[in-house]
């Protein structure tokens, strides 16, 4: 387990203030942030490489804040890597290893048996990386530290390494942080997501809950929502929560009206009334041609101003009584939906899909 | 075309500055090498001062060398990769010896060392004597070519990045063994270039040596006395044999980094 609690720590001007999160023993953390958020400076402050100014770290129940890394029982593996130029790749996965034969095996597993006999200053970046992780994986770390460690593997090296490096974490039970600005790989691989900017912790929580209900507008853009809207939240059922006192806060539901002007949308869930932003995931907002019936609340009409295409995906952009709604669809939706822009369609996504932060 | 006639021109003065520099450094030194080299090359079969002195230049040089790489390779890495109050001031004060005059550094070692001094005494008092002797000699050329190493072997540390030792310590390697199984050899080259420089320092060093210790006379000394007791015509194969002498370590330099290039470091 990794317990992180008010650790502050600096590395040269840059400083990590205030970060607290837990990932339980055995499970996938996945750190998230903008360049120069303090990402790796977390890793090493945990892996005891910068220095700890406050707060303390507890690794497998014991406090390591202390202690220099060696003693702490870490693997970390930077982006780069950092291989030995002076040894072979052998001796470089052989490095903290206690039996050669591990090394073997986790090159074999990484598919990275093919450069044991190669020059270190001959690797790729993604070989490097490959080998780096082995070199890590290969002294059998209690807790993995990894700062991007699939950035420079081509996207289906990287599926394979991910789901391996996945298998052997559920093996092996060790617990793993992983710095990744790739949002797919969070929710794919993290059972706790911290997020990270300017050296402070912005949220922390399962991915699910992370991206779904971020915790101010900021977080909501950074993770890619596109639909982050200003207003105003006013109650419209207080629900049995507070006529009985003992309802649960999904019973509430409210209304948000988007300043300036706008439109108004239905939410259900834990809001305070008042100023506030609503966030909408575009994924959630479904759009027809025709106005049908359905168990979404929130159903508007609105013209299509842009369509933009990405991948399988396209983006579309529907003013909606001065305001934008973006949609994501699939190519394939679109076009059997005959979508353009200038057309007339109707925009409509649940309650339960409107987060209040 | 007026911004093409400009290029020219600056090109036509850059190459004759350069040129002109060239043949002002160079000149000297190939008339000397010209003029007495083979001389002072055959001259070395039966001059047995200038032998011994040679011998000693050497081995004094050397022995100064290998002291300053002892001491100043912790230093050079604390200056690289400590950050501790101060730490500016102290690459300040090491790299004085470098910029002082050299007959002023004899003298301030001639006063911290000298006989009449508190260190200087309490040596002698032991049977180690460090004016007018071999002991004095190594002293100076400790003290102002020192300064280089440490400068040359603090930049072979800083360029090795303290993210292979922060690597090689999470793989279970305590601070001093990751110093010696990952940075040491990673900066061993600049090291052994850091080395060759302030050997090269020592054994041309005059001006220190010749107030802490007239005899006996290293290469520097001899040629100085052959000139100022014999003239020109005694102190040229001596200047040429040394001339020659100190290419070796500027070759091996040239070596290292042509290797160091080689291996892509």
């Amino acid at each position: 387990m990794i317990t992180v609690a008010g650790l502050s720590a600096r590395a040269g001007s840059f400083r990590l203030a205030d970060i607290t999160f837990e990932v339980p023993d055995g499970e996938y953390g996945i750190v998230i942030g903008p360049a120069g958020a303090g990402k790796t400076t977390l890793l090493e402050a945990i892996g005891g490489i910068v220095p700890v100014t406050g707060g303390a770290v507890t690794l497998g129940g014991r406090n390591v804040t202390a202690l220099p890394p060696d003693a702490r029982g870490v693997g970390l593996v930077y982006q780069h890597g950092y291989l030995f130029p002076h040894l072979s790749v052998e001796a470089n996965i052989a490095y903290g290893a206690s039996d050669a034969a591990i090394g073997r095996e986790l090159s074999r597993r990484l598919g990275a048996s093919d450069l044991w006999g190669r020059d270190v200053r001959s690797l790729s970046g993604g070989e490097r990386q490959l080998v780096a992780l082995a070199r890590a994986l290969a002294r059998r770390p209690a807790v993995l530290l990894l700062d991007e460690p699939f950035s420079a593997l081509d996207p289906r090296r990287r599926a394979s390494v991910r789901r391996e490096l996945r298998a052997m974490h559920r093996e092996a039970g060790f617990t793993v942080l992983q710095v990744t600005h790739d949002f797919a790989e969070a929710g794919l691989l993290g059972d706790v997501a911290i997020l990270l900017d300017g050296g402070r912790m912005l949220q922390a929580g399962s991915p699910e809950d992370v991206f779904r209900k971020p915790a101010s507008p900021y977080v909501a853009e950074f993770l890619g929502a596109e639909n982050v809207f200003g207003g105003e939240v006013r109650v419209v059922d207080a629900g049995p929560a507070d006529r009985t006192g003992e309802a649960g806060v999904a019973d509430r539901t409210f209304e948000f009206r988007t300043t300036p002007g706008g439109f108004t949308m239905i939410a259900v869930g834990d809001a305070v009334p008042g100023p506030a932003h609503a966030v909408i995931r575009a994924e959630e907002v479904v759009v027809s041609v025709a106005e049908t019936a359905s168990s979404a609340r929130n159903v508007y009409q609105g013209r299509i101003v842009e369509m933009s295409a990405s991948g399988a995906l396209v983006r579309v952009t529907i003013d909606v009584a001065g305001t934008p709604l973006v949609a994501a669809l699939t190519t394939r939706s679109a076009r059997d939906l005959g979508l353009v822009a200038g057309m007339t369609v109707h925009a409509s996504f649940k309650a339960m899909a409107v987060h209040l932060c | 075309m007026a911004d093409r006639a400009g290029y020219r021109i600056a090109s036509v003065v850059t190459a004759l500055g350069a040129s002109l520099l060239l043949l002002f450094l160079t000149l000297p030194v190939a008339q000397l090498v010209a003029a007495a080299g083979l001389p002072g090359l055959a001259q070395l079969g039966h001059d047995a001062e200038l032998r011994d002195a040679l011998v000693l230049t050497a081995v004094t040089a050397s022995a100064a060398t290998l002291l300053g790489m002892i001491g100043g390779t912790p230093l050079a890495y604390l200056l690289a990769r400590r950050a501790f109050p101060g730490r500016a001031v102290v690459a300040a004060v090491l790299d004085l010896p470098i910029v002082i005059p050299h007959p002023v550094a004899g003298i301030a070692l001639l006063l911290a060392l000298g006989r009449q001094s508190a260190v200087g005494s309490g040596l002698l008092a032991l049977g180690l004597r460090l004016t007018g002797s071999v002991t004095g000699i190594v002293c100076a050329m400790l003290f102002v070519a020192a300064p280089l190493y440490l400068s040359a072997a603090r930049e072979a540390f800083a360029r090795v990045d303290p993210r292979y030792e922060a690597v090689a310590r999470t793989l279970g390697d305590p601070a001093w063994r990751a110093f010696r199984r990952v940075t040491l050899p990673l900066a061993f080259r600049g090291l052994v270039a850091a080395a060759v420089v302030m050997w090269a320092r020592a054994i041309s060093e005059f001006g220190a040596i010749v107030i802490l210790t007239y005899n006996p006379k290293v290469a520097s000394v001899l040629s100085y006395d052959r000139f100022t007791s014999y003239g020109l015509p005694a102190a040229l194969p001596v200047a040429a044999v040394l001339v020659i002498f100190a290419l070796i370590p500027l070759i091996a330099l040239r070596a290292l980094r042509y290797d160091r290039s080689a291996a892509g470091l």
